[in-house]
Order: structure tokens, then sequence, then C-alpha cells
């Protein structure tokens, strides 16, 4: 009975341990979203240098893969709409292959592409350079120099993922509409007015909202989870690798959790 | 110069002097911005200014220093002097009431520091307000008598 007693107290203070140390970990990530959200809101928090590392965060975040990643989100959504137009077409269901590509490209696929594509180009830069930064007490020199880190390193990396997934889910959705439009009618214009009757048909306002929603929540996890994480790992050089593990690891599944929390509310 | 016993003696000064400016092995450059920008930014944040004007103020302070070979690179690219003269300008370019450098001897391994800081102490000084050396009592004997 002891030796049980003392495996199940044993159990307890681990599992209690490992519980703590998760909720300390998500409370910095709630913690450091707000203070994120906050200062993006706050007008007075733009100056001159703010405004300047935004620009580059943007530069660096989606200008830079703008071209490669456009070309592979054109060949995928390329191949996806052969693969429904084709399929419906042997159910004897084309009419509705236009609506159904549509609705499965730019709601939902587009959109986590872009997400994974930044998180993985961008989001493990960010978590290892501030968990270098932290260690190496970068962060505690500029603070001492009187420069805030949250509204000169941290906002603009925010405000950069942010608008990144956006503009490159508009971009790559624009340019899924037009090949499906080509895929489907050929190169000619008078096909149009049916095209944007469907079309208007797909994207009401409802689907419009969810996608811009979902688009901004997917640019908020890949820059404030692995900022949060970089900021969360102890001042050990070795510890570095394992906090970038870490904050891929759960930007991986909040991710995956808004996509399917997005999926839920509209299916189901 | 402020003559300190030992490490505890230096922490309690450091502490009581929180306010102060730190030159000091602790506080490192930004690894991603060249010297001109780690300069720089200490304006461009605090008053606000335009890149170009921060980093004419950052000019003029290197030039001053004689340091603008560096301006243009990276921490891991500095040799010890030059990474040195990087951190005293960044802490000076705010004009701070007082500035102080913490143990020069493990910011300057390679070189015969105490004539190296008066000289570039010397050449700064009507960039400068108060500023004080902390270093241990078993350096004095390196330093000119003052």
């Amino acid at each position: 009975m002891i030796p049980f007693m003392s495996w199940l107290t044993d159990f307890l203070i681990r599992r209690g341990a490992a519980a703590l140390s998760m909720w300390r970990t998500w409370r910095g990530i709630f913690r450091f979203a707000g203070q994120a959200l906050t200062a993006t809101l706050t007008p007075a928090a733009y100056n001159s240098a703010t405004r300047m590392v935004v620009m580059k965060q943007i530069y660096f975040t989606a200008w830079q893969i703008l071209l490669p990643f456009t070309l592979f989100a054109g060949l995928l959504s390329y191949v996806v709409i052969q693969i429904v137009v084709s399929t419906a077409a042997q159910y004897g269901l084309s009419e509705y292959a236009l609506e159904m590509s549509m609705r499965v490209l730019v709601p939902e696929v587009l959109p986590l592409v872009t997400a994974l594509f930044v998180a993985l180009r961008s989001s493990s830069a960010i978590n290892t350079e501030v968990a270098l930064m932290r260690i190496h007490n970068e962060i505690d020199a500029l603070e001492a120099a009187g420069v805030d880190t949250l509204r000169m390193e941290f906002m603009p990396r925010v405000i950069g993922g942010v608008v990144s997934v956006v503009a490159l889910t508009a971009i790559t959705s624009v340019l899924a509409l037009a090949l499906a439009y080509i895929a489907l009618y050929g190169f000619q214009l008078w096909s149009l007015p049916d095209f944007t009757r469907v079309m208007g048909k797909v994207f009401d306002l409802t689907i419009m909202v969810g996608v811009w929603v979902k688009c901004v929540a997917f640019g908020l996890a890949v820059t404030v989870i692995p900022v949060a994480e970089g900021l969360a790992t102890p001042k050990m050089l070795f510890m570095a690798p394992i906090s970038v593990l870490r904050g891929m690891v759960r930007l991986f599944f909040v991710l995956m959790f808004i996509e399917v929390a997005s999926l839920a509310l509209k299916y189901l | 110069m402020k003559w300190q016993a030992d490490d505890a003696a230096r922490q309690a000064f450091l502490s009581s002097h929180a306010h102060a400016a730190l030159v000091s092995a602790d506080m490192p450059l930004r690894a991603n911005l060249a010297v001109l920008e780690n300069i720089a930014v200490v304006p461009q944040y605090r008053d606000n200014l335009s890149y170009r004007e921060a980093a004419d103020v950052a000019w003029n302070l290197l030039l001053t220093a004689g340091y603008t070979d560096c301006a243009y690179k990276r921490d891991p690219a500095l040799n010890h002097e030059e990474r040195f003269v990087a951190k005293l300008l960044r802490a000076a370019v705010s004009r701070p009431d007082l500035l102080l450098i913490d143990r020069p001897a493990m910011l300057l391994p390679d070189t015969r520091y105490p004539p190296f800081v008066d000289e570039l102490l010397r050449r700064m000084e009507t960039h400068l307000n108060d500023c004080w050396i902390l270093d241990y009592l078993w350096n004095k004997p390196l330093y000119a008598p003052r």
C-alpha cells in the first residue's frame, strides 16, 4: 500500500508541475497578446522607429516571399480546381464544380497554407531571434537605453505577421478566382456575369467576415506565440532550440484549432 | 573613478545608481543592427527623429570618437575596442546625467585599457555629462594618478 501511495504522490506532483508549467506558458502567451494588441491599437505607440520596424517586418514576411509563394499557391489552386472540376464532371455535377472548388480553396485551404508557410518561414525565425535576444540580455540592454522593446521589437512583428497573412491570403485568393474562371470558361470574358453571380452566392457577408477573422487570428498566432515563447526562454543558450521546438509545436496546434473551430462554426 | 572592493560592493553600487546609463559587458549591442543603427535607434525612438536625423546624430558621435570605420559593422564583426566604443556611444547618445563604465577590463581584455578609456573620454567630453569608471581596487595600479 505504501509503495502505491508513494507512486501516486510522485505521479500527482509531476503531473501537477507539468499542468502548472503549461498554465504559466499560456498565461504568458495571452498576457503578451493583450499587451501587443493594446499597443497596436494605441496611436501614441507609433513613432518613427516603430513605423520603420513595421515596414521591415512586412517586407521580410510578405514582400520577400510574394513571388514564389504566389506561384506555389497558383499551382496548388489550379491542381485543386482541376481535380474538383474533373471529379464533378464524372458524377454529372459540373454546374457545382466552381462553387465547390471555391468553397474549399478560398475560405479554407489558402488561409491555412498561407499561415503554415509564414509559420515555417518567419515564426521559427522570430522565436529563435527573441529567445537569443533574451538569452544574450539584449532586451534588458535596449530597455536600459530607454527603448521600449514591446513597441520597438515585438509589436511591429505582430503587425507584420497579421498584415502579411491577410495580404498573402487576399492575393492568392484573387489568383485562385482568376484560375478558376480560366479553368472553367477559358480565356474569354463573356461568362463573367455567370461567374460573379456564383461567387456572390458562395462568398456572402458571413463567409467573408469569417475568412477575415480567421486570417487575423492566424496572423496573431504566427507572431504572438513565437514571441511569447522566446520571451519565456530561460537565460541559458542550450534552451534556445527547445524554446523554438515548443513554440512551433504550440503554433501548429493553435493553427489547427483555429481551422477546426472555424469549420465547426460554419458547418455544425 | 569608483573603486570597488569586491563584486558584492559593485552590485550594491550599481543598484544605488540604477538611473545611470551603463556601459557594461552585461549590456550587449543589438546583434542584428549595425553600430550606427545601435546608436541611432535611441534618439530615433526616444525623440521621434527620422532615421536619417538619428543616423546623423550617431555618425557625428562616431566621428568625434574616431570610429566611423565600424559604423556599418554588426556586433560579431567588431573587435573589443570597437564594441566598447559602440556601447559607450549608445549609452551617451541620450546625454544621461551620469554614465557608468562598469569593469572596463571585461570589455577590453586585449587592450591596456586605462589610457584607451581616458583618451576616448577626452575626445567625447563635450558629449558627456558626468562619467564614472567602476573598477576593482586591485586594478588601481593600472591607472595613472588622478
